[in-house]
């Protein structure tokens, strides 16, 4: 009996493979945690000891699921792993490996100083090529890469603080306004990915049948550079605006109203109240919603992978969906050895970034301090 | 704004003009919506002028209604077009018509979507895995955080740092490493595969929202059980789990949304198309050999009305989980 694909034999075939996996874990974490606690209290006796019991399911979680892969992404950049080598470093044999070595000083100086230029024959031969056009180098990607996250987070705080103010009125149907606008962000990103691809075709979408409508000119949406860029922001900021709005109202309707009142006594302009009172006592607010804004728009890989892929002729790629790209995109052969140094240097410029930032401005200090 | 201004005389008599202000601003605004209605008749009833008329007067007759009503249909507009391409008749897909209820709606899309493609296998790997993720999830982090809310042990500090860290990973610097390993474990086209890799971005995830959740439980609760006799480890089972059901339900929820409509991740782990997610099989759809935009409609309405649901039944606590978890710490 088969409905759709879906058997009773196929879900029996699932739950036989999950089911054990997850007694396993929660049997695990049982055992685990009692016998750590009787370890360390009646063994070790250390004072520390609940807490650490506590702390060892999470622990052992993020060694194995988070710092075993990213010390494995290190050792990955000292690789030669491509398409063609794969049989190389799998540890069944799938086959004859023409590598005399597998990890080593050398792979890791060629794919880190391929991210930068091409050393070929010990001479450089320009900014290294990324991907496959030619302009798609370092410099270019980072440069878009700025310019998208720099650009996307300013639509999105403006947009989203000018709705949060209108909110922050006495209106009707503030409820319903605060559902519609929600919507953006509740929607899979996927379906909004794909979808957006569709109304962004140059016949069938909307946005060109909107744009004729009132007497434009179509546009071809994803088949010219500067338009296709324009497309994705547009979907970004029309993703991102919602945060903004619940963060900024939220913020909004904690300030009392008094102080607006005593402004008012004083005769301050709207804009003076704005600048005085909302602005400061929104900081706390703003500052964190901004870093992270900044570290989620830099490493959006879904929304250019979806509605362009990067292209057309990798003119929207951005560093994350660059790296995508050259590690598993349809342009690319599989350069894993190569994609992991890249993601490194990725990893460094955004870690730098967050770090001069955070500390300049004081921004998630809470969060540590807690 | 005006009911601020009533303070000072000065602007009282301001207002007394702007009462006459309002009354021209009601009448162009009547104006417009009539010449929309009498433009769409003179059109052959293209609603379009109608909408923009009715739009352009409220604009002009409630200038910040005018601003949320056009915010608000950007937001939905996509949407209800998705809903209308899934309710189009086949021969009409690729019509350029902007209808919201296309002219001889009808539910055929669905019908063949669960007919002629795997749809229900494809909702049935992504329940399954997003289940198995959310779990795990829950009872990996319940009581790590609550160790990170409430002592200050050796070695917190630098931990709490590392899971800050961990969102900004760019995603396939964890992609590249976990496909490499599932690889090398043969787990590749697997529901396994997919589970273990999902599991790596929902612990830490899970760990930074339960912390917030726990932070805001007052110490005192336990503190209180403890005078009553109760050990610290009977204080957190019987007085913070129960108190964090909701809370854990919230992560779960959380993994759950992000798991369940997760696509680059899926589309790289289950490279042979043997076994889909929804994500993967609604982009077979409309892939490039393929446009079925009907079907591809039709599945997108399904998948996103639970979680639409879901999401605003449950946004308050969404969203403040999210912002304790994610902001205020």
């Amino acid at each position: 009996m088969e409905f759709s694909g879906l058997s009773i034999e196929i879900i029996l075939n699932t739950l036989q493979q999950l089911i054990p996996l997850i007694l396993a874990i929660l049997v695990g974490v049982i055992l685990l945690e009692v016998g750590l606690y009787l370890l360390l209290a009646r063994v070790i006796k250390t004072k520390h000891a609940l807490p650490y019991t506590l702390l060892a399911p999470a622990m052992i979680a993020l060694i194995v699921f988070m710092m075993y892969p990213l010390a494995f992404n290190v050792l990955l950049a000292f690789s030669n792993l491509e398409r063609g080598t794969f049989a190389c470093y799998s540890p069944v044999s799938l086959g004859a490996c023409e590598l005399d070595h597998l990890y080593g000083l050398d792979y890791a100086i060629q794919n880190f100083s391929d991210v930068f230029f091409r050393l070929r024959d010990g001479e450089i031969v320009g900014w290294g090529r990324l991907l496959r056009t030619a302009d798609s180098t370092f410099p270019v990607l980072l440069g878009r890469t700025v310019l998208w996250t720099v650009t996307n987070v300013i639509f999105h705080f403006s947009i989203g603080m000018a709705l949060a103010i209108i909110m922050n009125q006495k209106i009707r149907f503030k409820g319903i306004y605060r559902a519609l606008i929600v919507i953006p962000w509740a929607i899979p990103a996927v379906i909004v990915g794909l979808t957006w691809r569709q109304e962004f075709h140059v016949q069938y979408g909307f946005v060109n049948t909107l744009i004729t409508g009132l007497g434009g000119q179509a546009i071809s949406w994803l088949d010219e550079p500067v338009a296709a860029f324009i497309a994705v922001i547009f979907v970004n900021v029309w993703l991102g605006v919602p945060f903004y709005m619940i963060m900024l109202l939220g913020g909004m309707q904690s300030i009392p109203t008094d102080y607006y009142e005593a402004a008012n006594i004083d005769g301050a302009s709207s804009w003076q109240r704005f600048n005085s009172i909302t602005m400061p006592l929104l900081k706390p607010i703003i500052i964190p919603a901004v870093t992270l804004d900044v570290i989620w728009t830099f490493n959006k890989l879904d929304v250019i992978f979806l509605v362009t892929g990067g292209g057309p002729s990798e003119s929207t790629n951005i560093l994350v969906s660059a790296l995508y790209n050259a590690a598993f995109g349809p342009a690319a052969t599989t350069e894993l050895g190569f994609a992991a140094a890249f993601s490194i240097i990725i990893f460094i410029i955004l870690f730098i970034f967050a770090l001069v930032w955070i500390t300049t401005s004081g921004g998630l200090k809470e969060i540590y301090d807690r | 704004m005006s009911t601020q201004t009533t303070a000072n005389p000065a602007q009282s008599l301001a207002s007394l003009s702007e009462g006459g202000y309002k009354r021209i601003r009601q009448y162009a605004a009547a104006v417009l919506a009539v010449g929309g209605l009498v433009l769409t008749v003179i059109n052959g009833f293209s609603f379009g002028y109608l909408i923009l008329g009715l739009w352009l007067g409220l604009l002009i007759w409630k200038p910040l209604h005018g601003i949320l009503v056009f915010y608000s249909a950007i937001s939905v507009y996509p949407i209800l077009r998705v809903v209308s391409i899934s309710l189009r008749p086949t021969e009409s897909l690729l019509s350029r018509s902007l209808d919201i209820i296309p002219p001889g709606a009808t539910l055929s899309s669905f019908v063949e979507l669960f007919q002629e493609e795997e749809f229900l296998k494809w909702l049935w790997n992504s329940f399954s895995i997003t289940i198995t993720v959310s779990t795990i999830g829950v009872v990996i982090a319940a009581t790590g955080a609550y160790a990170f809310s409430r002592w200050r042990f050796p070695g917190r500090r630098p931990l709490l740092i590392f899971l800050l860290t961990t969102q900004m990973l760019p995603a396939s610097m964890l992609l590249i490493p976990i496909y490499v390993i599932v690889a090398q474990l043969n787990l590749t086209n697997n529901v396994i595969g997919l589970v273990l890799a999902y599991t790596s971005t929902a612990v830490p995830f899970s760990i930074w929202i339960l912390k917030g959740y726990y932070d805001t439980i007052p110490p005192d609760l336990e503190e209180a059980g403890m005078v009553d006799g109760c050990t610290r480890m009977e204080a957190f089972y019987r007085i913070i789990l129960p108190l964090s059901t909701p809370a854990l339900s919230i992560v779960f929820l959380f993994n759950f949304l992000a798991s369940w409509s997760e696509f680059i991740v899926a589309k790289v782990i289950l490279q042979a198309n043997t076994v889909m997610t929804w994500p993967l099989g609604l982009n077979e759809l409309i892939g490039t050999f393929n446009t079925d935009w009907g079907k591809y409609a039709a599945g997108s309405v399904i998948v996103t009305i639970p979680v639409l649901l879901l999401f605003l039944w449950q946004s308050k606590y969404l969203i403040s989980g999210l912002t304790l978890g994610s902001v205020k710490g």
